[in-house]
């Protein structure tokens, strides 16, 4: 009998080794294959940065996309896909807000603002070879305005496009807006190849087919998606441009950790998916750095001007309160130092950003002193947030605590984010927490949407300021092309703002990027978030 | 027996139409806006309500649970929002890389399962049921996500055995589509690289999966054992002189398995559902991740049509278990 156990229990550790070795065995296909880690082992000191192909890069990104139609897609995460696949009239220059020429090689704005004429550049082909013409810009912008999905509220303004010849294209506004060449060099400006129209189903414009297919003039395609696992782009073989990175991998890999081994082996070359708080370790790592500039995405606080707390009315109270906090230690305790204080409400890197603009700093008596000349002793005050943000509960707690150092009692209010949006919309609180960005690199995003007070609520203006002289200042902003005059404009808003602080300026994340260190040539621009500019780098 | 599966087949679609409801309403009450996350935050009142025009938002939702129903009785099950794809197109793509994951883990587990169970029952209270029991204690209590990023912190970092991400590797191309399994597909058109990679790519999620599952396995077995043995029939049969795997396996397991295959069943059908860690710690394209990314995107026809394969699957399971249930135990019948 005891024999008899024993075989049994042989058999069925034979069966659990049997497993183990097939949850472990290198099938020999793969010991043959492309290229991994040369018999990479843990000890190893110098590890290539590096084992993939130097003419492919692999991108780690955390999810799938949605779809790639440029009139349809308002999410930046697939944007990543669709600019290096088309082409716009105009295009951002390198690092700046500032655009530069693109498929036009030139432009005119009339003198009321209301006509902009394009000359496009020849020689550029859509990736099938059809040469890119007026015809096809006239189409891409009819189209999108027809489809009536998220682009086409950027671009309502257009009453009309014109083609005067295959090289030039005139658009028509029904109001000026300086602003307009900015949104053309966004995503959505991408211009699509006519033909389309050929994979058109039930009159839906070829949107169909463009959620999963590019068709653009970039200098690159996407040739290959494998739903759920990556998308792959190639060369577009009719582009003038000849890019030294022939394929790029959009890698899905949703867990961070994962992200994070696979770059740390040099199996991915940059990953989007790493937390904050795990890219200090990878900074000590030898074939890795971290790229961090200021982006525009900025965290603020909403101070009701008219309708909250009525000591609030007061701007004595509200540049008190901007002195009361401490924005060092606030950024290093909600963002682990990655980020950068406001100077104003234009953020770094936008042009209208003012370097000497004047900046609050921590000053604990003159705060107090403010206070008392305003009359406000023993304030209280409610701060209004949500859930939206995950570290914005410990912002709340960290500007609890500097209001208290100036005597100012705050009452946290954390509600539901949908609740909290039509509370603000009706200006029913005193302080409100916010974030925003803008849809395009001009400072009218700010100054426009946050002070001009035909914006109350959650269209911009979420403090409900009201300053003539601010309003004249940046209505005349949005009426003008002349750039330097606009930014003139815009600084002596700024001042008046600054002072008057109907907003408490906290900070701007900071863009942070993991990529190995054998990537050279990326330009971050603030204005294309998680978009890389290709057809430049190598490896 | 036909009368069985007719009964039970009939209550198939009630249950289905409970799921369907309820999913429904439920998605359709959490607050947010699936127009507006197409639009963008600042986008006008007219294009917002545009895009729900085109999505049919406007409409009162039980005008769309029954717009959904008709669709779907004609086997449509709508488009999906986030990727404009039909979200039939969308679930036939990642069904059966979760199917693939989800079998070869329940494969793993009863084979392994099952021999730890009858042994911790047979050798009780020696070091080898302590053995088997820790094991099995391991399994159940520690979380997917962890057990998934030890093996890989071993597996892929450590040894660099065995790949951490994905079904095969971007240079190897997939089998021809004929069920979507890769391994079956590989295995049928002869394609042994395509097998051997893919088999590679499955072992740690597999594995990871598994381990969990084998847990309730192996209690399972080991405490119906443990009943079983304690039998009269049991010692009549030791009296007439029958011992070892004879008695064990043809007189004693035979009943220890008609629990045991609810159970498991059961779990088989956790296994499909509960595949979302895993198949996001390993980024495998399933239908897990698939549904993460939708639900963060509020997009109700596909997170409805996901909810729908997943109780479809679950019911059928049912349905199999209580049909072997008859097969192995004579008595019980109607």
């Amino acid at each position: 009998m005891k024999r008899r156990w024993s075989s049994l229990f042989t058999s069925s550790l034979l069966v659990l080794s049997l497993m183990v070795s097939a949850c472990s065995s290198t099938p020999a296909s793969q010991s043959q294959g492309e290229a991994k880690p040369a018999e990479s082992k843990p000890a190893e000191a110098a590890k290539p940065a590096s084992t993939t192909p130097a003419d492919t890069l692999f991108v780690g990104i955390t999810s799938d996309q949605g779809t790639l139609d440029p009139a349809v897609t308002f999410d930046n995460s697939a944007w990543k896909i669709t600019y290096p696949t088309y082409q716009r009239l105009v295009e951002y220059d390198g690092g700046t807000t500032e655009v530069k020429p693109g498929l036009a090689k030139e432009w005119k704005v009339s003198e009321d603002g209301l006509t902009w004429t394009f000359t496009l550049a020849e020689g550029n082909k859509f990736s099938d070879g059809t040469p890119v013409t007026a015809e096809a810009v006239k189409f891409t912008f009819d189209r999108t305005l027809k489809i009536k999905k998220g682009p086409a509220d950027v671009y309502s303004v257009i009453k009309e496009i014109k083609v005067d010849s295959p090289t030039s294209v005139t658009f028509v506004l029904s109001k000026n807006f300086p602003p307009f060449l900015s949104t053309l060099a966004a995503n959505y400006g991408g211009i699509v190849n006519p033909k389309v129209m050929e994979k058109e189903q039930n009159g839906d414009l070829g949107q169909n087919f463009l959620a999963n297919n590019t068709m653009g003039s970039g200098p690159y395609q996407l040739s290959e998606w494998r739903k759920g696992e990556y998308l792959k782009l190639t060369l577009n073989p009719n582009s003038s441009v000849k890019p030294a990175l022939q394929n790029i991998f959009f890698k899905i890999i949703p867990d961070a950790t994962a992200q994070r081994l696979q770059l740390e082996q040099g199996e991915i070359d940059i990953a989007e998916g790493i937390p904050n708080e795990q890219l200090k370790a990878l900074k000590d790592l030898p074939n890795v750095e971290v790229l961090q500039q200021p982006s525009l995405f900025v965290d603020y606080i909403y101070v009701n001007s008219t309708k909250g707390n009525p000591a609030l009315q007061n701007p004595k109270v509200r540049q008190a309160l901007s002195y009361a906090i401490d924005y060092d230690a606030l950024t290093e305790s909600v963002q682990e130092g990655y980020a950068t204080q406001m100077r104003g409400p234009i953020p770094k890197g936008l042009w209208g950003y003012d370097e000497s603009a004047p900046q609050y700093k921590r000053d604990v008596e003159k705060a107090k002193a403010l206070l008392a000349e305003a009359g406000a002793t023993n304030l209280t005050i409610d701060l209004l947030y949500s859930d939206n943000k995950a570290w914005w509960e410990t912002e709340a707690l960290a500007l609890q605590a500097f209001f208290s150092d100036i005597g100012v009692k705050l009452n946290l209010k954390k509600i539901a984010y949908a609740t909290s949006r039509e509370m603000i919309d009706k200006g029913e609180f005193d302080l409100a927490m916010g974030v925003w960005s803008p849809d395009f690199g001009d400072p009218y995003m700010f100054m426009n949407y946050w002070f001009d007070s035909v914006n109350f609520g959650l269209a911009g203006n979420r403090a409900f300021y009201k300053n003539d002289k601010v309003d004249e200042l940046v209505r005349k902003a949005a009426s003008i092309n002349d750039k330097a005059e606009r930014e003139k404009l815009y600084k002596e808003a700024q001042l008046i703002t600054i002072d008057e602080a109907p907003y408490l300026y906290l900070y701007q994340k900071d863009f942070l990027l993991p990529v190995s260190k054998s990537v050279k040539g990326f330009v971050y621009n603030p204005m294309l978030e998680g978009i890389y500019n290709l057809a430049e780098m190598s490896k | 027996m036909r009368q069985i599966i007719t009964k039970r087949l009939s209550m198939l679609v009630l249950v289905l139409l409970g799921v369907t409801l309820i999913t429904f309403f439920l998605s359709h009450v959490i607050p947010g806006d699936p127009a507006r996350m197409m639009v963008g935050q600042r986008a006008s009142e007219e294009t917002l309500q545009e895009v729900r025009r085109q999505l049919g938002l406007d409409q009162p939702v039980w005008v769309q649970y029954f717009t959904y129903m008709k669709g779907l009785l004609a086997g449509d099950f709508g488009s999906s929002i986030r990727t404009q794809q039909p979200v039939v197109d969308d679930l036939i793509k990642f069904f059966p890389a979760t199917l693939e994951l989800a079998l070869t883990a329940f494969i793993i587990a009863i084979v392994i399962g099952i021999p730890i169970g009858i042994l911790s029952a047979v050798k009780k209270d020696t070091s080898w049921d302590h053995a088997g029991r820790f094991f099995s204690i391991a399994g159940i209590s520690t979380p997917v996500f962890w057990s998934g990023l030890i093996g890989i912190l071993v597996f892929y970092k450590f040894f660099d055995l065995l790949p951490s991400s994905g079904r095969i590797d971007l240079t190897v191309t997939p089998p021809p589509t004929i069920t979507g399994l890769y391994l079956f597909d590989s295995l049928i058109t002869g394609n042994w690289t395509a097998f051997g990679n893919s088999l590679w790519h499955l072992a740690l999620p597999a594995c990871t999966l598994a381990f969990a599952q084998l847990a309730i396995v192996t209690r399972q077995v080991r405490a119906s054992m443990l009943e079983v043995l304690g039998q009269e029939y049991i010692r009549t049969a030791l009296a007439n002189g029958i011992h070892g795997p004879v008695l064990l396996f043809r007189y004693a397991l035979r009943n220890a398995l008609i629990p045991t295959i609810t159970v498991v069943g059961l779990s088989f059908g956790s296994l499909l559902g509960g595949a979302v860690v895993t198949e996001t710690i390993f980024s495998w394209p399933g239908m897990g991740k698939y549904v993460v990314e939708s639900i963060a995107f509020l997009d109700f026809p596909a997170i409805m049509g996901f909810t729908f394969v997943i109780s479809f699957g679950y019911v059928i399971i049912n349905l199999l278990v209580d049909l072997t249930y008859y097969a192995l135990d004579p008595q019980i019948k109607e």
